[in-house]
């Protein structure tokens, strides 16, 4: 599988309601562990904000972020944006404006006046679900600028860096076999709890996993 | 002492942020960059990255002291006027 891409950018209709975003953009925080804050009025404050955006744009921006004409820049902050932020809102717990929350957040209005600074030292982002990956599946994805492949073997979690030091293959496309994965370009092996390979000079690096409940954890360092 | 606040009118901290300096009786200059156009918003945009290395809101600039999000505690730290309450 590869890495959980934003939402193909979607006309709305005319007429869209709150009550349409809020259906729309909750599978795709889901997915990503987080969930509308539990402060409901400020849900409808920030959605409302979006709304009179998406009637001025077309689009529904972070009301609290400024689009700078630049296509590329401004997709990252269509909401919900999260999964291009993963590293900094797992750090703040939820998302700038925080209009989702992290899943294990109980109280969300608690976090108002936490702010998204950039931390130094490790950041520990919650990357999946167990239940998102079968035994012997890869799944990439990034953590800030890192690309990480994150693979299941039994009940293991294992991440690597996300680039066969070959040709740059995607690792996490490629064969599990046990716990040795198979470039999918040209078959170089790694072994995902190492991340060593038979080629001189050519291991990938690993990151720790953690897995608490059924959440999937991968720490990197800021 | 000067206080400026960068503010988009979409964002919930920004309002919260001006309504806590008006609650504060705070005197300040803000800038609703959304409301920009042309080339002056191209210009506060630019200047806002410069100062706080991105662009989100609210900026608040209290003398050369440049805060990123409503950040109250801060704010009360700093502000002679809301350290009195």
């Amino acid at each position: 599988m590869s890495e959980p891409v934003h939402p193909a950018r979607r006309m709305f209709d005319e007429g869209t309601t709150l009550e349409d975003l809020k259906a729309y953009m909750a599978p795709f925080a889901e997915r990503l562990g987080y969930k509308f804050n539990t402060d409901t009025d400020f849900v409808n404050e920030v959605l409302e904000s979006e709304l009179e955006i998406l009637a001025e744009t077309g689009d529904v921006y972070c009301p609290c972020r400024v689009r700078t004409g630049d296509p590329k820049e401004d997709v990252k902050i269509v909401c919900p944006c999260i999964h291009f932020y993963l590293d900094q809102f797992s750090a703040i717990r939820k998302c700038w404006c925080g209009l989702f929350i992290r899943r294990d957040v109980e109280d969300g209005a608690a976090l108002h006046g936490v702010l998204a600074e950039f931390r130094k030292g490790d950041i520990e982002a919650r990357v999946a679900s167990v239940d998102d990956l079968r035994d012997g599946e890869g799944r990439g994805f990034k953590i800030g600028k890192r690309e990480i492949a994150l693979f299941r073997v039994g009940n293991g979690f294992f991440a690597l860096a996300n680039v066969c030091r070959h040709m740059y293959g995607p690792l996490a496309e490629g064969y599990l076999d046990g716990y040795e994965v198979m470039c999918p370009w040209h078959g170089w092996r790694y072994d995902v709890r190492t991340g060593e390979t038979d080629h001189p000079n050519a291991n990938v690096q690993t990151y720790p996993v953690t897995v608490r409940g059924d959440e999937v954890f991968v720490t990197v360092s800021a | 002492m000067s206080v400026k606040v960068w503010a988009l009118s979409t964002c919930p901290y920004c309002r919260m942020t001006r309504k806590w300096l008006d609650e504060q009786g705070v005197d300040y200059d803000v800038v609703e960059v959304d409301k920009l156009e042309g080339t002056e918003r191209d210009d506060t945009i630019a200047e806002v990255k410069a100062l706080s290395g991105g662009t989100s809101f609210p900026v608040i600039k209290v003398d050369d002291e440049v805060i990123v999000g409503f950040n109250k505690s801060r704010l009360q730290e700093i502000l002679p006027q809301a350290a009195k309450q």
